[in-house]
């Protein structure tokens, strides 16, 4: 079901080696909501940002500097102002099975199991009941949720609703993942449990993700790029390359050095943000 | 996860006495007792000190008391009720009680359906939508009484115009919950289905139907009782049986005893209804919606 193990190790490619022709492409994007209102927000200005096949991006930003916009205009489920965004060569303009979006709430549909959820576009795109009963199986058992089945969503707990979340996406078997803030309702426990499966999957699957958190240890603990971004409006900030082995050890003397520049990055933005208010 | 396995329930009975099911149910029917018995008694008091006039409010025990006496009004087709003293039997109080619950759960059913049907056309076909809901939005507030010489004038005396009341009196309202819960529902159920790669016709079967569904099974259930409301009337006017026209006989004849019985009847079945669509929600729609965790 999941293509073959094309890296291989753990270890992330140098940028040079992905194949940048696939993948997604993000030029010049910017977004403004309510355009036409009394005060539009100018959420996203002037993006321009590449994730490759298979490559593992984290966006990194103070609230309400825009990532969520910029996951849904991905997603297909909202046009830019400005600019375009492709995928694999072509422009995004609706949403698609091959674009997979994990919201910050996992939505189950609370009317389905647990199975019937996972295989809910799989029904969609008319696949046989016992083929779909195969792939819930397996799906289950790759998110570790074997024997949940036959649950109702609100039997579940949090990090279990992710996971089958999780699991739907993947069964659509997606291009690119595009995950808004997955486990930001989780505790640390669960949280870092959550991440270590999520790469093993990643690794499996070969898909690219597009992750967004505040976290600035979820970020070094997964990401081969960190994109930082600015507040509001979002433009990106820097770019951090975490050039390191994983599972990545978060206290190694390279991996704090990372952070602490992350935090001087978002704290300045923080910093002025604040700043913006006083004086508005 | 391992949790899962520990609270598989042993037997039926064991996990019914765990959840408190039985004595929850105990209690509640003890309190619903008490609750009429406080009013009943009142009411005898009332009797007994003489300051309610027996002839105009007969207490429960002196309506009740005379059974046969009561049941020879009840005539379920309605042709021989009035002044009759062979009398009918305890069966023919039943089908009084039963066929006024058929008109209601015709008029129901048909007024569930069809609103359901139109306001999901109303928000899947833009044009009809347009033509649609001025119209819907205008007859909504007429009265189910207003109606009433309509239904006579184009169907008569009989069943059908009662049933078509009922119709009048839940189809509006329901039109317009369905519209307004098409309209709430949750942003990224839409966007989900969107990514699965519905279409607009399967994300209105899959993902807005089921998610409006209990939501509007509720709006129904509050709406019975005012059916109950106007199936008596239609009942009294333009049937000739039922539980309408035995009240409505018994206000012409002064029986106050009659009066206050087919009250009760008409109490006892709107109860009994209520209780059975509850049934039918929890069995049929367990699914509940974001905001209906309350007592409904
Ligand atoms: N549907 C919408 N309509 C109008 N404005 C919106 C909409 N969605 C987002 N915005 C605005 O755009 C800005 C960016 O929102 P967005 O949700 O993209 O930020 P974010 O970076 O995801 O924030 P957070 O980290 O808090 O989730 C905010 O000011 C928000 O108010
Ligand atoms: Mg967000």
């Amino acid at each position: 079901m999941y293509r073959k193990k094309c890296f291989g190790g753990l270890v992330p490619l140098p940028l040079g080696l992905y194949d940048m022709t696939l993948g997604l492409k993000i030029k010049n994007i910017s977004k403004t909501w309510n355009p036409d209102s009394v005060n539009p927000v100018v959420a996203l200005k002037n993006i321009n940002l590449d994730v490759a096949l298979g490559e593992f991006v984290v966006l990194l930003g103070p609230s309400g500097c825009g990532k969520s916009s910029l996951l849904y205009i991905l997603a297909g489920l909202e046009d830019a102002s400005r600019g375009v965004a492709e995928f694999d060569g072509r422009q995004i303009v609706k949403p698609s099975p091959e674009r997979g979006l994990i919201f910050q709430e996992a939505s189950l549909y609370p009317w389905l199991t647990v199975k019937d959820n996972i295989t809910f576009g799989l029904k969609i795109s008319g696949l046989s009941a016992s083929k779909k009963e195969a792939a819930a199986e397996k799906l289950l058992k790759l998110v570790g949720l074997k024997g949940t089945g036959d649950q109702r969503p609100h039997q579940l707990s949090g990090g279990m609703r992710q996971r089958a979340a999780l699991a739907r996406a993947l069964a659509m078997e997606p291009k690119v993942l595009l995950m808004d803030e997955p486990f930001a309702a989780l505790d640390i426990q669960t949280r870092s449990r959550m991440q270590t499966h999520l790469l093993d999957i990643w690794q499996a699957s070969q898909a690219s993700i597009l992750l967004v958190t505040h976290s600035i240890d979820e970020a070094l603990a997964l990401a081969d790029r960190v994109i930082v971004f600015t507040s509001r409006p979002g433009k990106i900030k820097d770019e951090i390359i975490v050039n390191e082995a994983r599972p990545r050890d978060l206290r190694s003397p390279k991996m704090i050095k990372l952070a602490r520049r992350c935090e001087e990055l978002l704290a300045e933005e923080v910093e002025k943000a604040f700043k913006e208010q006083e004086t508005a | 996860m391992s949790f899962q396995n520990l609270v598989k329930p042993s037997s039926a009975i064991a996990n019914y006495l765990k959840n408190g099911k039985i004595k929850n149910y105990f209690s509640t029917v003890l309190w619903t007792f008490t609750s009429i018995a406080i009013f009943v008694s009142l009411w005898e008091f009332a009797w007994w000190q003489g300051w309610a006039n027996p002839i105009l409010l007969p207490p429960p025990h002196i309506f009740l008391s005379n059974l046969s006496d009561q049941f020879r009004f009840f005539d379920p087709g309605g042709t021989r009720a009035g002044a009759l003293s062979t009398g009918g039997s305890f069966l023919s109080v039943l089908g009084v009680m039963g066929w006024s619950s058929l008109r209601v759960s015709a008029g129901l059913a048909s007024g569930f359906i069809l609103s359901l049907l139109i306001g999901l056309g109303i928000r899947y076909f833009n044009i009809f939508g347009r033509l649609i809901l001025p119209l819907v939005t205008m007859l909504a507030p007429i009265s189910p009484v207003a109606w009433i010489p309509v239904a006579v004038f184009i169907f008569g005396i009989g069943n059908i115009p009662a049933i078509f009341l009922v119709f009048v009196a839940v189809f509006f309202i329901m039109t317009l919950a369905t519209l307004s819960q098409i309209d709430n529902v949750p942003k990224n159920y839409i966007q989900l289905a969107q990514i699965m790669g519905c279409s607009k016709r399967q994300i209105y079967r899959y993902v807005i139907l089921p998610t409006i569904l209990p939501e509007l099974f509720v709006t129904l259930r509050m709406n019975l009782f005012a059916a109950w409301m106007v199936v008596l009337i239609a009942e009294a006017v333009g049937v000739g049986s039922g539980l309408g026209q035995v009240t409505m006989m018994a206000r012409n004849t002064f029986n106050a005893s009659l009066v206050f019985f087919t009250m009760t009847l008409i109490g006892l079945t709107g109860f009994l209804f209520d209780q059975a669509l509850r049934y039918v929600q929890k069995k049929v729609l367990w699914w509940v919606g974001p905001s209906t965790v309350g007592a409904l």
